[in-house]
This record gives structure tokens, sequence and C-alpha cells, in this order.
């Protein structure tokens, strides 16, 4: 009997399993912490290109995805004000849902006035510690890449 | 041979196991990073540690039954049979139970703002929202900051940054751990003839006692094996066996990880 019930539990996992492989579409479901702390525009225009390609492979629908940005890669949007080419990257990807985060700890190390010296960043996109940040978006099962 | 008695087989068993106190254990690291003896007895100890994990990893053979071994084939061939027929049949019919009705879609149903958590892999079991969200906050951050090139000036922004975390948690009145794994060009850091920042160490050791710098032994073999430099480690450096082994230890450990 014992047999019996563990081939039916057995019967009824594969067919979750089925309908679980459907459900993904290839990829599963992700959430994605990116780490940027560099301000070479090459560099980061290869970033935002990454995060870009990242998207269209798993689907819009399919990932989180946040930027942290914190030491010279809050350069980031400092670039941005000035560079219609990185700007419009930036606006692109907002469009498909993704945060960019700034550290607190930069904008005050380095007086940086977020309002005037960075691009479309409001209070909602500072955290506290960029560091912190990720370690704490790890910890809520955000997978840690930096390009 | 007096290094050596410094501690007992027990004492240095136990740190390798991680049961030791708090204070012991920096006792410990203070001790061992200063003694090269000492050291290798310690790493000995870390690699049959893991070889003894890794062996118990492998599930115990089932205890022998009464019943014959062709009785018992044939008893699995029989079962293994009826469940494989089943295995297929549960797999068709969950595709075709699932291919006409949009409304089963579990993962696109949810895509709700504030529900952002929910958005795991589908294969693991997952706990209800609410306690995941009290036992991520309620857990001791755990933090491993890997680096591995010598930049001096971002290794002045990557101590910043250390700090900036330490403080951090410090003001949120959080008990954080937060080891600094060095490899590569990153071992110049904690190399007390290379470093730029031997003071700013010693000075963060003091403030933080829950930071450890590790510095990789690989790398230190290397440096002796291609370069001949004997490398003395700063006051206070703790040995790892591999840096990108301690790594994946740690991530498997549920430690967090980042690149500074």
């Amino acid at each position: 009997m014992r047999k019996f019930l563990s081939i039916v539990a057995l019967a009824l996992l594969s067919l979750g399993a089925g309908m679980a492989a459907q459900a993904a579409g290839g990829y599963a479901k992700q959430k994605v912490v990116y780490h940027i702390n560099y301000d070479d525009e090459h560099q980061l225009a290869a970033a935002l290109g990454n995060i870009k390609n990242h998207i269209s492979a798993v689907g819009k629908d399919n990932i989180v995805v946040k930027v942290v940005l914190h030491g010279k890669g809050v350069d980031l949007l400092k670039i941005a004000n000035s560079n219609p080419d990185m700007q419009q990257k930036i606006v692109n990807l907002k469009g498909e849902g993704v945060a960019f985060d700034v550290c607190n700890n930069t904008l005050v190390g380095r007086k940086i006035n977020y309002k005037n010296d960075l691009f479309d960043v409001s209070e909602k996109d500072i955290v506290p510690s960029g560091v912190a940040e990720i370690a704490k978006l790890e910890q809520e099962g955000y997978v840690y890449i930096k390009p | 041979m007096s290094q050596g008695k410094r501690f007992s087989d027990e004492f240095l068993n136990a740190f390798v196991d991680n049961q030791l106190a708090p204070e012991e254990k920096s006792r410990a690291f203070v001790e061992i990073s200063q003694d090269e003896c000492l050291n290798r007895q310690v790493c000995e100890l870390r690699k049959m540690h893991d070889l003894v994990q890794h062996a118990y990893r492998e599930p115990p053979a089932p205890p022998a039954s009464g019943i014959s071994a062709r009785d018992r084939l044939r008893i699995n061939l029989r079962f293994g049979a009826v469940a494989s027929v089943l295995l297929v049949l549960g797999i068709v019919v969950g595709r075709e139970i699932r291919l006409p009705a949009p409304d089963l879609q579990p993962l696109s149903a949810r895509s709700v703002p504030t529900d952002d958590t929910d958005v795991v892999g589908t294969y693991q079991a997952v706990p209800p929202a609410a306690t995941r969200v009290n036992a991520a906050e309620s857990k001791q951050p755990r933090v491993l900051i890997h680096v591995a090139h010598d930049n001096t000036a971002e290794l002045s922004q990557a101590l910043d940054d250390i700090e900036g975390l330490l403080t951090y948690y410090r003001n949120k009145h959080q008990s954080a751990r937060v080891e600094v794994v060095l490899n590569g060009k990153g071992l110049r850091l904690v190399r007390a003839d290379t470093s730029k920042f031997a003071g700013r160490i010693a000075q963060l050791q003091k403030e933080y006692k829950n930071l450890t710098f590790a510095a990789c032994q690989n790398t230190i073999d290397r440096l002796k094996r291609e370069q001949g430099v004997i490398v003395r480690l700063l006051p206070g450096v703790t040995v790892i066996d591999s840096g990108m082994a301690e790594i994946m230890r740690r991530q498997n450990q549920g430690w967090t990880y980042l690149q500074v």
C-alpha cells in the first residue's frame, strides 16, 4: 500500500513538473541585482547593453532587475546628463522596469546633489548604503552580477 | 615546536569546525595568521574536514532485508516499470491540462507589483512571503567581499565601502559578519611588504571585531613558486586554502557575495 501511495505521489509530482516547465517558457522567473562601481564610459555602456540583452532573453515580464550604483558607479547618472546616448539607454531600461538605486554614503562622501547633478533620480531611488543594499537583495533571493 | 603546542589538537579542530566562542576564535585567527607552522596545520585540518563532509554527503546504503536478492530484483523491476509508465503519463497529462487552460498559469497571474518577492525559481519549495521576509530580516547578515585587484584608488574606495557596510550594520544594531577574501593581485592589500593601507586595515580590525581579512594560500604558494617571494601578511590576516573555494563554500553556506 505504501509503495502504491508513493507511486501515486511520484505521478502527481511529475504532473506538477510538466506544468511548471511549461509555465516558465524556457527561463524560470529571475531576480537580478547588477553591481556598478566604476565610471569608465565604455564599460558602463557595455554593462547597460548586458542588462538590455538579459531582459530580452528572459522576457520583461519574467525578470526583476535592480542596478545598484555606488562609489564611482554613481557617475553613470552624471554622464547621462551630458551624453544623450547614455541617457537614452537608461530611459529605455527604466521603460523595461529596471530600477537604478543610488548609494547615499557616496552622495554624502562625494558631496553630490542628486537633484541637480544626477539624471532622473528621486528620493525613492536613494538607498542608505549601496553595498548593504546588494547584500540585502541577495538575501532576498536576487542573483548577483557584476558586469 | 613550542608554537605548535600553543593550541591543543581539540582546540584547532573546534576552530576548523567553527565551534569556538567569538573571542577564542578571533584570538586563534590572530595567532594562526602569525605562525606559518600553525597555519599549515589548520589548512590540513580544513582539507580533512572538507573531505569528511564530502564523504558523508553520499547517502548510506539501505539495510539488507530478509528477501533474497533475486526476489528483490523482480519486485523492483515490476515497481520500476509501473512507476515509469505513471511518470510518462503524468508528464503528458500535465502538459495537456495546462495548454488549453491559461487561467492555470500561477506565475504570470501573480505579477502584482507589491509581490516581487514571489519571483523565484519554480523548482524549490518556498515558504509564504511573510515568513520569508521576516527570516531575511532577523537573519544575521554574512557578507563575503572579494578583492582581486591592486588598483590603489579602487582599493581605497573598497575599504571605504567595507567600512560603510560595517557602520551601516552597527547603526542598525545588527550583528553581521564580513569577510574580505584576497586572492591574485588582491593579496597585495594584506602583504606586509606591499600594502599601502596597513594602518587603515589595523584600524578597521580594531574597530570591528566582526571583520576578517582572509588571504588565499594558493596565491601565496604561487608567489613563492614563480617569483621566490616569501609572503608575510599584516597582523590579524587569516589564511584560507583557496580564495575561489572559500567563495563557493561561503555562498553554499548562505553568505552573500560581492566584488569591490
